[in-house]
């Protein structure tokens, strides 16, 4: 689905830029669809670079796809513009990496957590790497701030057969459950849970980095509700830039169509293409990336601007929660746009869980299995 | 003192010891973007004193085989080796000083992270490696005391050797020390030494 989402997008963004007068140049797109086979990223790329002459690649939405792209594109010197936010831990020269690096979803979100929920979690996600290192994140922050996880349930790709996880949830009663699912197991999960929950009268807080406005619909309107979500985007942000681009987006695909992070981010990443390719005054590969560099576009989802230092963007991390109507109401967001750190080398993990309360928590936790021996 | 994770290397030292331009600026971006303190060397001169250095990541091209320098880089922190040859000459050469991960060349942004956690899980496991080792060699060492011991109980007490040796094992136990170390008090004294108190 979100694929789709995407490409209506980014040919949104093509159109608006090839319309404009202010870019005097236009974009030819060439579609490709891979169809989500890891293998036949490479093949379609390698196609669009050796006979479509492309410069430019805008896509890829899972790291699979991505790690598949990244050897074509630098040893052919291209680009490759990545709307997806992703689990960290990789800077290509060659790609412009314009989705959330952890520091920016997974980061805000735990700090929440710890901060105004509990300290405790249980963690239940896809058995790939976006959760494998969320949850890693996850756990070295809670553990440092004296939490813990009390649980970590993976569900194979696609999988629905989720009775098992929503059982122990229900029996165990966790402070928060954690959830880096994605796809059919995250709407399968969400549904159940929200079905087990209501008829034994609990309300167990749910957490998401990925959750989006298409995917409350596909949930259903009650059980998509009150998930607390971190995102750099919510259809919801406040702002004329955002509401004209809503505006747009909802003109051309239809009243009934929703936003989400994944198109929204697509759009910047062809915009940040148009503006650096003005900039630059050429498609030069080399020209473009120095051109990309601390050039700031006030997008819909307020300023963005790529780090010369590692090729992501600086981004406004947001905290939400679903509403009714499949939208979400943000409660939080970042002063200014945050530097993006995707090797996380700057978390300070003392800063973190380090509050008064906390530490007598933790005093208290540990005095119940630890005795003072002289 | 817990010890460092292998994952964080952020404020950890890295020693460059390399001359392409293009390459170092590569590990150079990289090194930053991780967060760690970098330091340059060239290859053609006297290593330096490292005490201030976490990690050495030596570009193996750079240093003729057969030189001083080639065995002057031994026994010192972990070393992440950059191969462009891999001829077994050099790989010999390269074998000699240990390293603790490596990168082919061309070098890209990707892989130094990985190079970077190997090297220094690798260099940890050295380390307890080597203190394992001198435990178990300190036991060999006093083993000839233990014997000494056991037949001094034996014939002080009249006991069969594996009593003598269990005897041997508990008082130690209850003394909170090793059976090594109260064997050698016990060949020093003469005998089980009376103690009521608790060792430290």
């Amino acid at each position: 689905m979100m694929a789709g989402e995407m490409r209506k997008s980014a040919l949104m963004a093509i159109d608006e830029v090839n319309q404009s007068d202010r870019f005097d140049f236009v974009f030819a797109p060439h579609l490709r669809d891979p169809g989500g086979v890891v293998a036949a990223y490479h093949t379609a790329c390698d196609a669009l670079i050796r006979e479509e002459h492309v410069d430019h690649i805008v896509g890829c939405y899972t790291s699979a796809s991505r790690k598949q792209v990244i050897p074509i594109v630098e040893r052919t010197e291209r680009l490759l513009w990545h709307p997806a936010r992703y689990e960290g831990f990789e800077s290509s020269e060659n790609v412009i990496y314009v989705g959330a690096a952890p520091n920016q979803h997974v980061v805000p979100l735990v700090r929440h957590m710890l901060d105004h929920i509990s300290g405790d979690v249980f963690c239940t996600g896809s058995n790939y790497v976006w959760t494998w290192e969320t949850n890693r994140v996850i756990r070295e922050i809670v553990t440092s701030a004296g939490g813990r996880i009390l649980a970590e349930r993976l569900l194979e790709f696609g999988e629905t057969a989720v009775d098992h996880i929503v059982k122990e949830i229900i029996e165990r009663k966790p402070p928060a459950v954690f959830n880096t699912l994605v796809g059919e197991s995250s709407y399968a999960f969400m549904r159940a849970l929200h079905q087990a929950a209501t008829r034994d009268g609990l309300s167990i807080p749910m957490l998401s980095c990925s959750l989006c406005e298409p995917e409350l619909k596909l949930i259903g309107s009650s059980a998509s509700v009150g998930c607390i979500t971190s995102s750099a985007y919510f259809e919801s942000i406040d702002g004329a830039e955002n509401r004209a681009f809503v505006a747009r987006w909802k003109a051309r695909y239809g009243a009934d169509s929703t936003l989400s992070v994944d198109a929204l981010s697509t759009y910047v990443c062809v915009m940040l293409l148009a503006r650096a390719i003005r900039r630059a005054g050429s498609a030069d590969v080399g020209a473009v990336r120095r051109a990309a560099a601390n050039h700031r576009y006030d997008s819909p989802q307020g300023p963005v601007w790529v780090d010369p230092d590692n090729n992501h963007c600086f981004l406004t991390p947001r905290l939400a929660r679903s509403a009714p109507g499949c939208q979400f109401e943000i409660f939080w967001e970042a002063a200014a746009p945050e530097r993006p750190d995707p090797y996380l080398s700057n978390l300070d993990l003392a800063a973190i869980g380090t509050r008064q309360e906390k530490s007598n928590d933790t005093m208290m936790r540990r005095s119940n299995h630890l005795r003072v021996v002289k | 003192m817990t010890r460092p994770s292998p994952f964080s290397v952020r404020g950890r030292r890295a020693l460059m010891v390399m001359r392409d331009e293009r390459e170092i600026s590569i590990v150079r971006r990289q090194l930053n973007r991780l967060g760690m303190t970098i330091s340059e060397h060239d290859p053609i001169e006297e290593p330096p004193l490292v005490e201030a250095i976490d990690v050495i990541v030596l570009d193996a091209d750079s240093i003729p085989i057969k030189s001083e320098l080639a065995t002057a880089w031994k026994c010192r922190p972990p070393i992440i080796a950059l191969i462009g040859t891999e001829t077994p000459s050099r790989l010999k050469w390269l074998l000699d000083l240990q390293p603790a991960s490596f990168l082919v060349k061309p070098l890209r942004s990707a892989g130094l992270y990985t190079a970077l956690v190997v090297a220094f899980d690798s260099a940890q496991r050295r380390i307890d490696e080597a203190a394992h080792l001198e435990r178990l060699e300190d036991r060999i060492r006093s083993r000839r005391v233990v014997l000494a011991a056991v037949l001094q109980i034996m014939r002080v007490h009249g006991l069969a050797e594996t009593d003598a040796f269990a005897m041997i094992r508990q008082t130690a136990m209850r003394h909170r020390t090793t059976v090594e170390q109260l064997s050698a008090e016990i060949v020093a004294l003469g005998g089980m030494p009376n103690r009521n108190s608790r060792t430290a």
